[in-house]
């Protein structure tokens, strides 16, 4: 099980997570992800396969962070002296990246599928995201568009978008240790705002109940589904 | 020693043998109706070719599927379908003997055409063939790359054209012209060399002697056995055998392309469908609102929603690749099963024949040698 999370500054939080993926100073000029954490031997250092079910007791609440940032700004501002209204142009540039972690983290369900090579991530509405390892070695999945490529920080997995606008998008997957509960942390960044905007979830796992039919997908015939075993 | 005294058990053997195995293959042979019949000798003029299964172009290294956007399995079933396709198209223009798709190269075929799939992403085709006769002369060694046209495959009743159709004529005009500048003797010759090459391989004792390899690789047939041969008529009677099960094998790739060529024209279509999407894709993302300041909400909205479009546009193509294994993998199994049992006859009958023939050749010399 994960220890109730501590109520930690968004700085402190920030910092640590810049820490562990390798940000330095959070300067997007440096790479996202330490040289490292790209490779591993052997397995995969964590099994995440599996449906997964948002655990709403837990996690963050958007508003909160907001008003978190909110003082987070308002504390800088205020170099020291306390607090002070931060600018209008620093919300102004914040809250795009609070709307779109909101967005990005909306989906109550995730299925994870985990093959020898990679790593699939279903989110409803989304795309899937995906992480490639071949020898151990990360793939990244490029496009006109993005760069996405995942890491290993001990057996938690990063994935990381880099979009070409100076946009990033970082999503940390833990999966607790009886495999029951998984922790995912979303960051969203830019050069254009003050701070990047985290939220974290938790999620529950759970086993889709098989239903009295066996489906499969097809092509012509779209989806077919029987009574007896569908073994393509 | 008493070989002379097994000879008339090696003769009843080797036509028990031969008789099951026609039997075996008659009986389900479906294009050995439909294609000329394959004399010993091609008639002047005529070859017969030979159509191995095509190198599926496959990488080895499976990192790189997804950016080749190559889908292993589909590969694999095209390549059994490509070559099939070819068939029909030279069997059409009348201008070959027996076109025969089998599953291994045969080393003694009259003109053999090796394929490769280069790219195959449903819109394009590129193929690399390379044909080669059994005198070991190159014909082609070239690639062919054509463009999908549905006006090929409008009418029901065209079964077997492809939307590639312009690729596969193409490969059978540079056939054409390579035949037309050959001579009636040189053609023969071919076909000469080509029973001989199989003769010495299934007798070598008594026909190794018949033909010869220079060191360029090339082969040639130095002379023939008399017509009434006995071992010669023997390995006639063999070949037609081996000719019958090959051509069952090739009806199963018919059967085959029938069971999927439905199937396999709707994965093509959504391919081509997922290319438009592609090119909507690059639209999108080009019509960047022109006020959106950087980092804004529309900007930052629309970067990630452009990236967004593109990977549900590649992950489409994945689900669609797996519906298309689950819809076929049962055929393809099926008929992958069918092939293989009769490439394992026509291998068991040939280790066989092959020992059969040695044998009957040691008690015929033997025999000549006692009455003379």
């Amino acid at each position: 099980m994960y220890p109730t999370r501590p109520q930690i500054r968004p700085c402190l939080s920030l910092s640590l997570l810049c820490t562990l993926l390798g940000l330095v100073g959070c300067a997007h000029e440096e790479p996202l992800l330490i040289e490292e954490t790209k490779y591993f031997d052997g397995d995969m250092p964590a099994d995440f396969s599996g449906s997964w079910a948002r655990d709403f007791s837990r996690g963050d609440d958007v508003n909160k962070v907001w008003q978190n940032a909110y003082y987070e700004l308002a504390r800088r501002r205020g170099s020291g002296r306390g607090l002070a209204m931060p600018s209008d142009r620093d919300m102004s540039m914040l809250m795009p990246l609070a709307r779109l972690a909101e967005l990005i983290t909306r989906p109550d369900e995730l299925t994870i599928s985990q093959t020898e090579y990679e790593i699939l991530v279903e989110r409803r509405d989304d795309f899937a995201l995906m992480c490639a390892f071949y020898g151990g070695v990360a793939r990244s999945t490029d496009s006109s568009f993005a760069k996405e490529v995942c890491g290993w920080d001990g057996d938690r997995l990063i994935s990381v978008t880099e979009f070409q606008d100076g946009l990033s998008v970082v999503h940390r997957f833990d999966v607790s240790e009886d495999r029951k509960q998984l922790r995912v942390i979303t960051t969203v960044a830019s050069d254009t705002a003050p701070m990047p905007f985290t939220i974290e979830h938790f999620y529950w796992r759970f086993n889709k109940i098989a239903g009295k039919y066996e489906c499969i997908e097809t092509l012509s015939m779209k989806r077919v589904c029987s009574t007896g075993s569908l073994a393509p | 020693m008493t070989l002379h005294r097994r000879w008339p058990a090696f003769t009843i053997l080797l036509a028990i043998l031969l008789t099951m195995f026609a039997t075996m293959a008659s009986g389900r042979s479906l294009a050995a109706t439909e294609t000329p019949a394959a004399g010993t000798m091609s008639d002047a003029g005529t070859l017969n070719v030979t159509i191995p299964v095509f190198e599926a172009g496959i990488p080895t290294d499976p990192s790189v599927f997804r950016d080749l956007r190559i889908f292993p399995r589909i590969r694999q079933i095209e390549a059994k379908l490509m070559p099939f396709l070819l068939r029909e198209t030279l069997v059409e223009t009348g201008r070959w003997g027996a076109v025969r798709v089998v599953t291994q190269p045969e080393p003694a075929a009259e003109l053999q055409l090796f394929g490769t799939i280069v790219r195959s992403d449903g819109d394009w085709l590129e193929v690399h063939i390379r044909a080669v006769d059994a005198t070991g002369r190159t014909w082609l060694d070239q690639h062919f790359s054509g463009q999908a046209d549905d006006r090929f495959t409008e009418h029901k009743d065209d079964r077997f054209k492809t939307e590639f159709q312009a690729l596969y004529s193409e490969i059978a005009t540079a056939l054409d012209a390579v035949r037309a500048e050959m001579s009636d003797a040189e053609l023969s010759n071919i076909g000469n060399t080509s029973l001989m090459r199989y003769a010495s391989e299934l007798a070598p004792s008594a026909f190794g002697s018949f033909v010869e390899r220079a060191e360029d690789g090339t082969w040639r047939a130095l002379r023939l056995p008399a017509r009434n041969d006995p071992m010669f008529i023997r390995i006639e009677t063999i070949r037609n055998t081996e000719f019958l099960i090959t051509d069952t094998v090739d009806a199963k790739f018919r059967e085959l392309n029938t069971s999927l060529a439905r199937t396999y024209r709707v994965w093509r279509d959504y391919r081509r469908k997922l290319v438009d999407y592609e090119t909507e894709n690059v639209r999108f993302a080009e019509a960047k609102p022109k006020d959106a300041e950087r980092g804004s909400w529309d900007s930052i909205k629309h970067q990630y929603d452009t990236y967004k479009y593109d990977r549900i546009t590649a992950q489409e193509q994945d689900r669609l690749a797996v519906a298309f294994n689950n819809e076929v993998t049962s055929t393809v199994d099926a008929m992958e099963d069918r092939v293989a049992e009769l490439d394992g006859w026509v291998e068991q009958g040939y280790r066989e024949w092959h020992s059969l023939l040695e044998d009957l050749f040691e008690v015929e010399t033997y025999l000549l040698e006692q009455g003379n």
